[in-house]
């Protein structure tokens, strides 16, 4: 007994399929693979693995040339060694904060809209007081509570971004949980976790993988910003937007300093919105394109 | 009377929303590691003038006495006093609320003044070269960091070109205060250096905060002129001989925009109670920069009251924004 699914690996490969079709949606797709691979590769790829801790006052704030390919910083470490180490932290981030995000919110919206009482519209208006205040402001504030790292970092975007999907399931679940197939389910007699696990999460899963993906790049903008904030992991970490924030005393001598990693930032995120956008297009053809946030 | 019923009714939810955002914002500050009170009495102050400042300030209470010490102050319109700068907070977010409206009425503008011709010309020319390279752009608007962005057009335009002022708002003591909005009040009273210089001071940020906005302004934009171009009416009207301009211009635009003016109106919220890195990347004295200050010095009230100051702003103005679209498109209200 399954949802109405035409088979989940043809399903699959069709999807595939599509998204190879879809120029935007391979770019946005090859900027990730690439930050992927930087953040694997990374004591291999870079010129200066060890600049990641090491101090050489003797080469600071060199411009880009033959030996540091994107100047250094105000340590004269190698911008883009630590660029590629600032790629995991980037990963690390992102992954861990969107998926707790997913893991708290999913089920918070399946349980609410599966039952119809005072506790779903409890846990509800409860996200919606989450969402009541703009995200990065909830984020700087618990950041800042629980003081600079990036475990907190994860913490703070982490409860401030599960409202996004337990909203998104609610409303799918609401309107799914007429249809026949679930009434069916339940009156041959499954128990309610098999019929929201096994019944009406399959179906609502491409609207959550959308939203996760753009999700993605915005969780990555505002973990950047609260690094920019002093926010994130503390110095010697090679965090993109501590970078950012720390070539502003060096201004305007110093261009290159903030250049490589703020266009790196740019770049995966614009590559997540790319793949999203062609998801989005494949998987929830309801939705328009457009908006910002997750 | 369903339009009656739905401002009630949200205007009846904002009492729990701002409850609830309180004990959040309450509970945040009071599991931190630092301690505000010792902060404030100094490297030097002995424990006994530690605790006596903590009694002082009601800091030795229980928890829930405190909550419902700050909820009574509330009520009275008191957010308390900030720790540091020793004013009253809700005089202090009352002063900067200009600012951050000024800057959010101008990046907003901007955004539009960019974003509707270019997600009307993407939609009329569909797949055509503009549009793919509207596309790119719009795409690249939303994925820019804006501290980055903000960092780069300083180093551009403040640093080298030399034509906007690095940070700031106004240079001097600008405009006799009339409405706060300091290129309105120097109109006002035909002050043109003080416009020129408050222009000058407000192009930066301004255009940091309308890059991303004008994308996401474009992109809603296209998909409903789209959506209209390719409805029956529309065809009808065509086929009944109407210039292609004036369908265009009168019953495509007019149609077509009913998202884009909900999403000009939720941008406008979210940069009324959020633009924090930029305001305080330009220095721009409004809220967002307040925000950044009292929770780099740990100021607990201040954050709080930001904080409650936001998401009521926020939730207001996108009930407003709710109210006008029923206005708009008579079909929402069901």
């Amino acid at each position: 007994m399954s949802a109405p699914n035409h088979g989940f690996l043809a399903g699959a490969a069709d999807i595939a399929r599509r998204l190879l079709r879809d120029r935007a949606a391979m770019v946005g797709f090859t900027l990730i693979l690439l930050l992927v691979l930087a953040a694997i590769f990374a004591p291999w790829l870079a010129t200066h693995p060890n600049d990641v801790y090491e101090i050489h006052t003797a080469r600071r704030l060199t411009p880009p040339g033959a030996e540091h390919w994107m100047g250094t910083d105000r340590m004269g470490a190698d911008i883009y060694s630590r660029l590629l180490f600032g790629a995991r932290i980037t990963i690390l981030i992102a992954v861990i904060a969107v998926g707790t995000a997913v893991l708290v919110g999913v089920p918070i919206g399946l349980v609410a809209g599966y039952y119809r009482n005072w506790f779903s519209d409890l846990l509800m208006r409860l996200s919606d007081i989450f969402l009541a205040v703009p995200q990065i402001v909830l984020a700087i504030a618990i950041a800042q509570t629980l003081g600079p790292s990036i475990e907190n970092v994860i913490l703070a975007l982490s409860a401030t971004y599960w409202p996004f999907w337990a909203r998104l399931v609610y409303a799918e679940t609401r309107s799914i949980k007429n249809e026949t197939f679930v009434e069916a389910a339940i009156a041959l007699g499954a128990s309610a976790p098999r019929v929201m696990i096994l019944h009406i999460l399959p179906n609502i899963a491409s609207a959550i993988i959308v939203r996760t993906s753009i999700g993605m790049g915005a969780t990555i903008l505002t973990a950047a910003a609260l690094g920019f904030l002093g926010l994130g992991a503390p110095p010697p970490t090679p965090e993109w937007g501590r970078t950012i924030a720390e070539s502003r005393e060096y201004l305007p001598e110093a261009w290159w300093y903030a250049l490589a990693p703020g266009i790196a930032i740019f770049l995966v995120v614009m590559g997540f919105n790319l793949l999203g956008d062609g998801l989005r297009d494949i998987l929830d053809p309801r939705i328009r394109r457009g908006g910002r946030g997750p | 009377m369903k339009r009656l019923e739905l401002i009630l009714s949200r205007l009846l939810w904002l009492v729990p929303t701002l409850i609830g955002l309180g004990v959040i914002t309450f509970a945040i500050s009071h599991v931190i590691p630092t301690d505000p009170v010792a902060i404030l009495a100094g490297e030097n102050a002995t424990a006994e003038q530690i605790a006596a400042l903590r009694t002082q300030l009601g800091f030795d209470r229980p928890l829930p006495v405190q909550l419902l010490a700050y909820f009574q102050d509330l009520l009275r319109g008191d957010m308390g006093v900030s720790l540091f700068s020793q004013q009253p907070i809700a005089e202090e977010l009352a002063t900067r609320l200009p600012a951050t409206l000024e800057l959010t009425f101008a990046a907003v503008l901007l955004a539009s003044v960019l974003g509707i011709p270019l997600g009307v010309v993407s939609a009329l020319r569909r797949n055509s070269a503009i549009d793919h390279a509207l596309r790119i752009v719009t795409v690249s608007g939303l994925a820019i960091p804006s501290f980055w962005l903000a960092i780069q057009l300083q180093y551009l335009f403040a640093m080298q070109i030399g034509v906007a002022p690095l940070n700031g708002r106004i240079d001097g003591f600008g405009p006799e205060p009339v409405t706060g909005l300091m290129l309105l009040d120097s109109l006002l009273q035909w002050d043109w250096e003080s416009f020129w210089g408050a222009l000058r001071h407000i192009a930066l940020p301004a255009i940091t905060l309308a890059l991303p906005a004008a994308a996401t302004i474009a992109r809603f934009t296209r998909a409903g002129v789209l959506e209209v171009v390719t409805s029956n009416y529309v065809l009808y009207e065509r086929a009944m001989g109407l210039p292609g301009a004036l369908v265009t211009w009168k019953y495509v635009l007019r149609n077509a925009l009913i998202s884009t003016v909900t999403q000009i109106g939720l941008i406008f919220g979210v940069l009324l109670s959020g633009a924090v890195v930029v305001e305080a990347v330009f220095d721009w004295p409004g809220l967002g920069a307040f925000a950044v200050i009292s929770i780099i010095q740990s100021d607990h009230r201040a954050v709080m009251g930001f904080t409650l100051w936001a998401g009521a702003i926020f939730v207001i103005v996108n009930l407003i924004v709710d109210v006008l679209h029923t206005l708009i498109d008579p079909r929402s209200t069901r």
